[in-house]
């Protein structure tokens, strides 16, 4: 039997399969179907799996959500506020985003103007009835849905985080006048004061709602058309998985599916190395994102913007550094640049020869002899020299530089690039990146680890096993995780921690029914409480763990520490308020431990030797296949790793070995 | 004598200028102690090289560019460049110096590597209270001893020694001592970082590449803006307008600006605006250099990161005495509503030869209600509710002004919550919306102010800074002019009070207070508005059927 795991790329839908009693794993690819992604994950269960009565486990990140918004192509949303207020929605909240502009424009909402709509009601700050909800003003809204057919509708009335009847009261008339219409409340989606916030994930929600649960009942049929009755789990941004059954039900959680998988696989490097530090970044032909580890836990976040659009949503922090190996190099005012432009997957690099002129990164790995001719996609790709060299002549010229020198210097100058931005954000947190374990991964972050390490004076670098598909291994090692959230406003010293304790009671029964649902039986349960604190009048929160909601004092204790690391100093005079309570549901999946290939390799990994240029010299480097390298020789740089799904660049200066559960260790020498 | 140096290397290293800069900031805001700092990013910081030219900024507050290299050649032209010691840390808020109110506090990091001083980190951030006679901000001061303490360069560390008497000074005359403090030391961190960063790089590349590269950076940014300059017909080409008044008495106060164009350079001379005021709308000669940069910025190669090459092509002339160069006492505060009209203005004049980039003036003001008072729910505890209102911008060739959209001499301001706002305050916001109508018609029309309608449930006192009712945001090439600002205070005998400034008015619980902004001017003649934008408008409630008809004769 497998556990298997798939992740829908733009191009490639990647697969893990670990088998159940061995703990061995093989990796596969498969072309994505966007028209229908469901088709894609059957084409890889039957080519890779064959009998798909094998599976015992299957989990996957998807991506329908997020292009439907990224495409606009999600439903028609009508949306209900407070009589008064419901341009905050449209407002929303006035500020701009780029400074030295006459021409801004905030970002399109989802919802128009003309179908958002006032509903008369009103409630106080403290959840108390102002005005009572007047139900024959929603009247003219249910003959409008009614008229125009529209799909969906989302509720966010004024501090209904702190009392919900009258989104509840709103929601059940238009479930009884409206049936088939998908609702979406925000004391449901989102139970957190900030209206403009609130709003904008209601209308994610709903906007999503129609395409997620139409895509999710797809594959589920076909999947049981070819005899698979496995429930279908859905990785979830929060970095837990959960089964199609609620990923229809709050389809806005699936929103940033994709990417977390490598985050949680950074997790679980960290606890089977016993590396608590880890900056791991993940980079693509078209992205380079970055991810903590941090104490071996993941950063998780609580509001996120995507497009300029905020979401509440528990979310793990992924920050988008640059452009991956598709950033073109451009000369402006004889100062040579690399980037932020991408050349994208069209017409992408020079070497793909489909039209591009312009030389990117990769373009530059290839031509230096970094990335081998045959070793883009499995060689499956024949790579166009010819023109690769004269772009790099070309723009040398206009430029004054060899067409060697051009070549080194866009990969010095993206590796520097991509180093300050790091650098800048580790920085913002507080952490000092010298003080943390390099975790590279995706097609392109193997060629780029050491010499990106080297920037930030990391002096260790960790290749997983199969890093071209390491998001879909990690989330292999996921658990079902669902996050609960409530606002409760006081200052710490007058909170009320009886109906504190309440309150996390309540939202632990929600978590225990839940998981019930799930499948998760109750020894596996876990339920972890945090709050959400700052000082008087900031408005920034910090979360903190609390272990005991009778035990205040323990978590404010912890806030000051927290702020005194992230911020530099702490007010320990200064009164503490309490903004949300959190409790997050998790159900441990059971899985195999981590372990390397059980064969022994008896091949020989020396395969070849290449010229390679490291500052402005040719090193001849061999080229090892990394499954046959040894676990217990230690190797001396430069030289070329090679497998599947990534090349790994080692320039002079290193050692590295292959540990007992099969990811690289490349060690700086300055520090031996 | 240049030395030549590879244009990889000349990358890495201007790469690595704004970077550090971005590190400096990352430090100031995660250390800052006053929330207007790390939330409102009032703030900014510059890396600067021997002669105090920039290398790298980061951008907080707009107004505050390019204003950190003027401080320190300022101080260099008081006290020599040998007044900067190793291991000094000197600090200056006098208007007459650095330009803007006293508030905002410049602090200077001299860098040496080698024995040798080789540039400064630097940082500019609004400090939250001062010893001004009233906590926060007065509306109604008429001499700059009212509105704090006011320091020439002093220094808080002498070679690496903390002065102890002036941080006590400094401590013992702020509402907010700690705070005060913190802020301080906040920003000798970004000074720190930007420090040992630069000698990082100089530690890897040395100071005759680092030099080179600089050249090499400053050369090309100065070229393309000369380049850009040269593209614009010569010519002289001016505006004018005038604030309500400076919040003391009824009268006007003019700005008047002419930019002459001559081959690759531009001259922007203030002279024909005000003499300097009573009331607080002047500014020190150094913050109007700066709004000039930030209107020529807007025009200019905005995605250009600034070194020491940008403005190459650009001088300004403010005359002394004037609203644009005061000179003691005068007061100010509230200096920033003068510099929101000279960069609109600014705009209007190059609009003729630089149709496609300008656009029609924005609602021009921070329009700024404060309501504070004792919360009787809350054992009668202080409150301060200080908010900035949001209005409309104008249109430009190719689209509509944006509606209520914070204005441009402000950083990253966003609005309160109406939930947080009502946890925080006994104030219930009944209305806050989008005021139709406001924008001025156009073929592109301007943006709509914003409505606002406060009821207080508790005694409050209420001061108000609303400008631009008599300048109102102007329309280009036909465009119609945005509606003015109106405040309308009903209390609870239903008696009514308009105004746009006040100080400390008293309210009784129960009073409405209704809050109006202007809107943007508009772009192009109204007739040519396409019809089907005409319709959305309507159907979307920004423009009522009367407006239509009137203005678009549908």
């Amino acid at each position: 039997m497998y556990r298997v795991a798939a992740d829908i790329g733009g191009t490639f839908t990647d697969f893990v399969i670990e088998d159940q009693k061995s703990g061995e794993i093989t990796i596969g690819k498969v072309p994505t179907t966007p028209e229908n992604p469901a088709r894609g994950i059957l084409n890889g269960v039957s080519q890779l799996i064959g009998d798909p009565k094998d599976i015992e486990f299957f989990v996957h990140g998807t991506t329908v959500g997020l292009n439907a918004f990224l495409e606009r192509k999600g439903a028609r949303v009508l949306l209900i506020m407070t009589s008064g207020i419901s341009d905050t929605y449209t407002i929303a909240r006035g500020h701009r985003e780029e400074l030295y502009k006459l021409h801004y424009r905030k970002p399109k909402q989802l919802v128009p103007r003309k179908d958002v709509h006032e509903v008369s009601e009103r409630l106080g700050w403290d959840g108390s009835v102002v005005t009572p909800l007047d139900e024959s003003s929603l009247q003219p809204i249910i003959d409008k849905v009614k008229a125009e057919n529209i799909p969906a509708v989302a509720i966010c009335l004024l501090h209904a985080y702190a009392n919900p009847a009258h989104e509840q009261k709103v929601a059940e008339i238009l479930a009884k006048e409206l049936p088939g219409v998908s609702i979406s409340m925000s004391h449901s989606v989102a139970p957190e004061w900030r209206e403009v916030e609130r709003a904008s994930s209601t209308v994610m929600d709903a906007y999503v709602a129609p395409v997620v649960e139409l895509y999710l009942e797809t594959l589920k049929r076909e999947f049981l058309e070819i005899g698979m009755q496995q429930t279908i789990h859905v990785m979830r941004s929060n970095g837990g998985v959960m089964t199609d059954t609620h990923a229809s039900k709050h389809p806005i959680t699936t929103l940033l599916s994709g990417p977390v998988g490598g985050s949680i696989g950074g997790v679980e490097l960290s606890k089977s190395t016993g590396v608590e530090n880890l900056l791991c970044v993940d980079m693509g032909g078209t992205s380079f994102d970055l991810s903590l580890v941090v104490d071996g836990q993941p950063e998780l976040s609580n509001e996120t913007v995507l497009q300029g659009l905020p979401l509440l949503m528990s979310i793990i922090n992924i920050d988008t550094v640059g452009a991956g190996g598709g950033s073109l190099a451009w000369v402006e005012n004889g100062g040579l640049r690399v980037g932020p432009q991408s050349a994208g997957s069209v017409p992408g690099p020079v070497c793909y020869g489909r039209g591009g002129t312009q030389p990117t990164i990769t373009d530059a790995n290839l031509f230096l002899g970094r990335l081998g001719k045959g070793s883009l996609l499995n060689g499956d790709m024949t790579l166009d020299m010819t023109s690769t060299a004269s772009a790099f002549e070309t723009l040398g010229r206009e430029i004054g530089l060899s067409a060697t020198e051009l070549a080194e210097g866009m990969i010095a100058i993206g590796n520097a690039k991509m180093a300050d931005a790091m650098r800048t954000i580790t920085v913002g947190r507080g952490i000092d990146p010298r003080e943390f374990t390099l975790v590279a991964f995706g097609g392109a972050g193997p060629m780029h680890a050491v010499e990106l390490a080297r920037e930030l004076d990391i002096k260790q670098i960790i290749i997983p096993r199969f890093p071209g598909t390491f998001s879909a291994w990690g989330m292999l090692q996921s658990d079902i995780r669902h996050d609960f959230s409530v606002t409760y406003y006081a200052v710490s010293d007058e909170a009320d921690t009886d109906r504190l304790a309440g309150m996390f009671k309540d939202m632990l029964d929600d978590g225990k029914k839940v998981l019930i649902e799930e499948g998760v039986p109750e020894p596996h349960m876990e339920f972890t409480r945090s709050i959400d604190l700052r000082y008087v009048g900031q408005e920034y929160t910090i979360n903190v763990p609390l272990a005991d909601a009778a035990n205040l004092d323990a978590a404010i204790e912890k806030f000051h520490d927290l702020y005194q690391a992230r911020y530099g100093h702490a007010l320990h005079e200064a009164a503490v308020e309490i903004i949300n309570l959190r409790l997050a549901a998790i159900g441990r999946l059971e899985r195999a431990a981590v372990s390397g290939s059980t064969e022994q390799a008896s091949q020989e990994p020396l395969v070849a030797h290449r010229n390679i240029i490291f500052n402005g010299r040719s090193h001849r480097s061999p080229i090892y296949k990394r499954d046959f390298l040894p676990k217990d020789g230690v190797f001396q740089s430069p030289a070329v790793v090679e497998e599947a799904s990534a090349t790994t660049i080692i320039p002079p200066g290193y050692t590295f070995k292959i540990d007992d559960i099969g990811n690289l260790l490349i060690q700086s020498e300055e520090d031996v | 004598m240049t030395t030549e140096v590879n244009p990889i290397t000349t990358e890495i290293i201007r790469n690595a200028f704004n970077s550090i800069a971005e590190d400096m900031n990352a430090a100031l805001i995660r250390s800052a102690y006053t929330p207007i700092i790390y939330e409102g990013k009032d703030c900014a910081v510059a890396l600067l090289d021997d002669t105090g030219e920039v290398l790298g900024q980061s951008l907080g507050l707009p107004l505050f560019l390019g204003n950190l290299s003027l401080c320190v050649q300022i101080v260099a032209e008081m006290h020599g460049w040998d007044y900067f010691g190793e291991g000094d840390v000197v600090f200056l808020n006098d208007s007459y110096i650095a330009g803007t109110h006293l508030n905002d506090v410049t602090v200077i990091v001299p860098i040496f590597w080698k024995g040798e001083r080789i540039g400064f980190a630097t940082s500019r951030a609004h400090w939250l209270d001062v010893g001004a006679k009233d906590a926060g901000q007065p509306t109604d001061s008429h001499e700059i001893y009212q509105e704090g303490m006011r320091w020439a360069p002093t220094k808080a560390y002498r070679a690496g020694e903390p002065v102890d008497d002036i941080l006590t000074f400094l401590k013992r005359n702020s509402r907010f001592g700690d705070a005060l403090l913190g802020d301080l030391h906040a920003q000798i961190a970004a000074g720190n970082t930007g420090k040992d960063r630069f000698c990082a790089l100089l530690d890897r590349f040395g100071l005759e590449t680092v030099w080179a590269s600089r050249d090499d950076i400053f050369r090309q940014s100065a070229e393309m803006e000369h380049e850009t300059i040269a593209a614009i017909p010569n010519g002289v080409y001016s505006a004018e307008g005038a604030l309500d008044s400076d919040g003391l008495t009824d009268d006007a106060v003019p700005v008047k600006l002419t930019v002459k164009v001559e081959g690759d350079h531009m001259t922007v001379d203030l002279t024909g605006s005000a003499e300097q005021t009573r009331g607080a709308v002047n500014c020190g000669a150094t913050q109007t250099v700066s709004a000039a940069r930030v209107a020529f910025k807007l025009l200019v190669n905005p995605r250009r990161p600034v070194d020491g090459g940008t403005f190459t092509a650009l001088d300004i002339v403010a005359p002394e005495g004037s609203i644009f160069n005061a000179q003691e006492p005068a007061a100010c505060s509230w200096y920033f509503s003068s510099l929101g009209l000279l960069i609109d203005l600014f705009v209007k004049a190059m609009s003729d030869v630089m149709p496609d980039t300008a656009a029609a003036a924005h609602y021009g003001d921070s329009m700024v209600l404060i309501l504070t008072g004792y919360d009787q729910s809350k054992n009668d505890e202080l409150f301060v509710a200080v908010e900035a209102n949001t209005g409309g911008w104008g249109g430009w060739n190719g689209n509509d002004g944006q509606d209520c959209l914070i204005n441009n001499v402000n950083g990253s301001f966003r609005d309160y919550p109406i939930e947080v706002y009502e946890n925080r305050y006994p104030i219930r916001i009944q209305k806050y919306g989008i005021r139709a109508d406001s924008g001025g018609a156009g073929k592109y029309r301007g943006g709509n102010g914003s409505v606002r309608e406060y009821q207080i449930t508790n005694d409050a006192n209420m001061s108000l800074w609303f400008e631009r009712s008599k300048t109102t945001a102007w329309g280009l090439f036909g465009g119609m002019s945005g509606k003015p600002p109106e405040v309308v205070v009903t209390h609870p005998d239903g008696t009514e009070l308009r105004a746009l400034k006040s100080n400390a008015t008293p309210l009784m619980a129960g009073t409405v207070i209704q809050v109006k902004t202007g809107g943007g001017g508009g772009y192009g003649i109204p007739a040519q508005r396409d019809p089907d934008l005409v319709q959305a408008d309507i159907e979307n409630h920004y423009v009522t059927d009367t407006e239509a008809e009137k203005s678009y004769a549908v």
